[in-house]
């Protein structure tokens, strides 16, 4: 079992500069996930939240401030972060089994270790009888969840979700959440979710982060105190997801109605 | 293709890229310089018989002499002539067959295994008999010229009409067109890419035939007479001449075809930003 | 899978059973009906033109020097065949294209994957490929004469020259096209840059350089025909400007069915192969 990791977001703050002018996506964004955590980051397109999930990964190296996974400061991508996209991005011409195997390319197992790795993951994500199947030949939901097992399959210390359910149906995307919490409990590993799905924050988070725009920052962090495994209609969590919800309805109708 | 991170936004892409762009033009043109003055070197120091290759200065001459004697203008006008009779006809005819050919099943199953058979005879392979059945004079080359012209619009039309959305198809079902709106206001707007493609291949293979015609079917002028005459005399500078122009008309069928796409097209472009 | 899934998958079903009672091309053809009518109907167009043909000599329509009969042609294309007329200069005219397409090809691919995979590469030589291209094969057989004469070696080049363009441009089109999403995928399991050349690059430009080997060969076969009619004394392009000198248009209509028979092959088994090598790309719906 993979140890879970600590990581520490200090003040982080990232500009672009479009022909010539500077505009802010992230200002001071300070964050500390506990190992094993589950932490949700809510937000209405534009926020940063995304970018936010990009810098953890070391996909984008260019910010002020620090981010620490267990004390030390990143470098880069590495295998002890996996991340899931919105798009599933598994290769076309890669069957399952092959898609998650890419992952292991650079891993230190050996042949025998990595077979198992995959196999082990493939029944974790619950897709037995598909190993062969090309990702043309799987429903949005099946493909989400090879690429699941691929970001988990190098034991990372800490998953990060981009609106991985975000494309998904409504009655896909809730099993996937179950499954996700199952995961979760199983791995025992840090998560970050990105999402723009309030319920989903709140089911999932053990801490939901509100985030607001222009410039990204954090307005409110909602700890979720429900243990797990949870069921759908607590009542906390409707407590919760009402407190959450008042967040959003005080900005203005027009940036929710640019959400939806 | 780098495996760095890439800048995250279009717009930040963008303005790299104008940067780069200004770069990438020199560069492009480090290699076309650094032939010609290789070949300015070595014909002037004698590295070469130059009679065998002439150097730029006399390419030069003789380009300045066919360009302002009215040979070449003369050739060029039947060639480019010859090519616009040849579209336009081979054009036609593929559009005609293309659309009747991807709006009815009927037709389709009709011709299409015919036209594909016919169309793997390499084009070329059709000079003989054309040559027996026409002639050497201008109708034969217009019908080669027609006959290159019109496969790919034929079959680009063919699978731009086959493409159709169905989707589209249920909307005009929804308001109760009749078949010619249906024709008229779905389908031939939205093949319109496609058969701008072949419109496009067309033009290009138009100019192909044009060359070829003027060299396979020898009679009456034209601007392959220039390449002709040249290699017969062995007058090297001329046929370097005649190969430049060929290019060039080339390279503005092109510039042509691809500028008349994106402007008629602006619709796509914009929809897809 | 899931009771979630298999309602989408019913869904897609109703779906496709709803349209596909009536596909917009379809509606004459389905109800005149029957499977068989769509086999026979693709043969009459062809009956139809042998028929035509037969009765244009039957009846002296046309003067048989300019079109013989049916039977005649298919005659001489038998004779040609047993003669060893057909094998010897199909198998000179099949070696030309070989040696064409390989020396192309390669060349054609090693050019296209340095243009594709390093900016700077293509910052310098993709204009002056561009330009080349832009001048029909055609176009450069004059001078060509002059530098290497009419043997040989002018037709490898010229054939190897029309190999080269289109599969130089689908591998550098092909690995320009590929998602960025696809390199970060890259990124996030720490590939090395040779591992991102093997593990994506190159199967993501595999499609695309398949229709360029498909293209750079139908270029081949169709610049391998120029050259031989142009200049040559044997070959089976040279068989048919022999059978025109002579008049013998029995001669040109049975090369032209061999030409067209080889080209048909050539595409049918490069779409075979594509199928095969392709599978990945067939979807479930």
């Amino acid at each position: 079992m993979a140890k879970p990791g600590h990581l520490t977001l200090r003040n982080i703050r990232k500009q672009y500069t479009v022909n010539g002018n500077a505009f802010t996506v992230l200002d001071g964004v300070s964050l500390d996930i506990a190992p094993g955590e589950f932490v949700s980051i809510v937000g209405h397109s534009g926020c940063g939240k995304s970018t936010l999930l990009r810098l953890v990964m070391g996909l984008d190296g260019e910010y002020e401030g620090e981010i620490l996974l267990d004390g030390h400061r990143l470098r880069g991508t590495s295998l002890d972060r996996g991340i899931v996209f919105q798009e599933h991005r598994l290769f076309p011409w890669l069957s399952v089994t092959d898609n998650i195997g890419l992952a292991l390319q650079n891993s230190p197992l050996t042949k025998a270790e990595r077979r198992d790795a995959i196999q082990q993951h493939v029944e974790l994500v619950g897709l037995q009888g598909f190993e062969k199947a090309w990702p043309n030949q799987l429903s949005g939901g099946m493909s989400q969840r090879v690429a699941i097992a691929r970001a988990l399959v190098n034991r990372p210390e800490i998953l990060l979700l981009d609106e991985p359910f975000g494309a998904l149906d409504a009655l896909n995307r809730a099993k996937l959440q179950a499954e996700l919490q199952r995961i979760w409990q199983v791995e025992g590993i840090t998560m970050i979710l990105v999402t723009h799905d309030v319920e989903e924050a709140i089911f999932l988070g053990d801490r939901v982060v509100v985030m607001e725009p222009r410039p990204g920052r954090i307005k409110r962090i909602v700890p979720v105190a429900t243990p797990h495994p949870r069921v759908r209609n607590d009542c906390n969590l409707l407590q919760v997801r009402e407190s959450v919800l008042e967040e959003f309805r005080e900005e203005t109708i027009e940036t929710i109605s640019n959400a939806a | 293709m780098s495996v760095q991170v890439i800048p995250s936004t279009p717009a930040l892409r963008r303005a790299a890229a104008a940067v780069a762009a200004r770069t990438r033009l020199w560069q492009g043109l480090a290699l076309p310089v650094a032939i010609i003055v290789l070949w300015t070197v070595a014909t002037s120091a004698n590295w070469v018989d130059t009679r065998i290759l002439v150097g730029p200065w006399k390419v030069v001459e003789t380009a300045w002499f066919h360009l302002t004697h009215h040979v070449l203008w003369e050739g060029l006008g039947y060639s480019v002539a010859r090519m616009v009779s040849g579209f336009v006809l081979g054009g036609f005819a593929g559009l005609v067959l293309g659309v009747l050919l991807g709006a009815s099943r009927i037709g389709d199953r009709l011709v299409s295994p015919t036209l594909n058979t016919v169309k793997q005879i390499a084009l070329f392979a059709w000079i003989p008999l054309i040559s027996v059945w026409f002639g050497m004079g201008e109708p034969a080359k217009v019908i080669f010229i027609a006959l290159a012209v019109f496969y790919p619009i034929v079959f680009n039309t063919y699978e731009g009409v086959r493409s159709v959305a169905r989707e589209h198809i249920e909307v005009a079902r929804a308001f109760e067109f009749t078949r010619w709106q249906t024709f008229r206001r779905v389908i031939l707007p939205s093949s319109t890419p496609q058969i701008f493609t072949g419109v496009r291949l067309g033009l290009i293979y138009a100019w192909l035939a044009t060359v070829g015609a003027e060299y396979f079917l020898k009679a009456g002028p034209g601007l392959g007479n220039i390449m002709i005459d040249g290699r017969e005399r062995f007058l090297m500078e001329q046929v370097i001449f005649g190969v430049t122009v060929v290019g060039l008309v080339g390279f503005a069928v092109q510039i042509i075809a691809t500028r008349l796409e994106t402007r008629l097209l602006r619709w796509r472009t914009r929809s897809n930003a | 899978m899931s009771i979630a899934a298999d309602t989408t998958t019913l869904a897609r079903q109703v779906l496709v059973t709803k349209t596909a009672q009536r596909p917009w091309t379809g509606r004459l053809l389905r109800r005149s009906g029957s499977w068989s009518l769509g086999l026979t109907l693709p043969l009459l167009l062809p009956l139809a033109i042998l028929g035509a043909w037969q009765s244009a000599s039957t009846w002296h329509w046309i003067s048989p020097q300019i079109l013989p009969a049916p039977a005649v042609v298919w005659g001489t294309l038998v004779d040609l065949t047993a003669s060893g007329d057909i094998t010897t200069n199909l198998g000179i005219s099949a070696l030309r294209v070989l040696y064409g397409f390989l020396i192309g090809g390669i060349a054609g691919l090693v050019l296209g994957l340095a243009m594709g995979l390093s900016p700077t590469v293509r910052a310098y030589l993709y204009p002056t490929f561009n330009a080349i291209s832009l001048v029909p094969a055609l176009g450069w057989i004059p001078l060509l004469m002059m530098f290497v004469g009419i043997g040989e070696t002018l037709k490898i080049i010229i054939i190897a020259k029309a190999t080269l363009v289109p599969i130089a441009i689908a591998a550098v089109q092909g690995i320009r096209n590929i998602p960025e999403n696809y390199f970060e995928v890259g990124s996030v399991f720490r590939f090395s840059r040779w591992q991102v050349v093997r593990y994506i690059v190159l199967p993501a430009a595999v499609p695309s350089l398949f229709n360029g080997v498909r293209q750079g060969l139908n270029h081949a076969w169709l610049a391998l025909v120029v050259v031989e009619l142009l200049a040559s004394s044997e070959g089976i392009g040279y068989l048919m400007v022999w059978g025109r000198q002579l008049f013998q248009l029995d001669v040109v209509i049975a090369t032209m069915i061999v030409i067209g028979a080889v080209g048909l092959l050539l595409d049918q088994g490069l779409q075979f192969a594509e199928s095969r090598l392709l599978r990945w790309r067939r979807s479930a719906y």
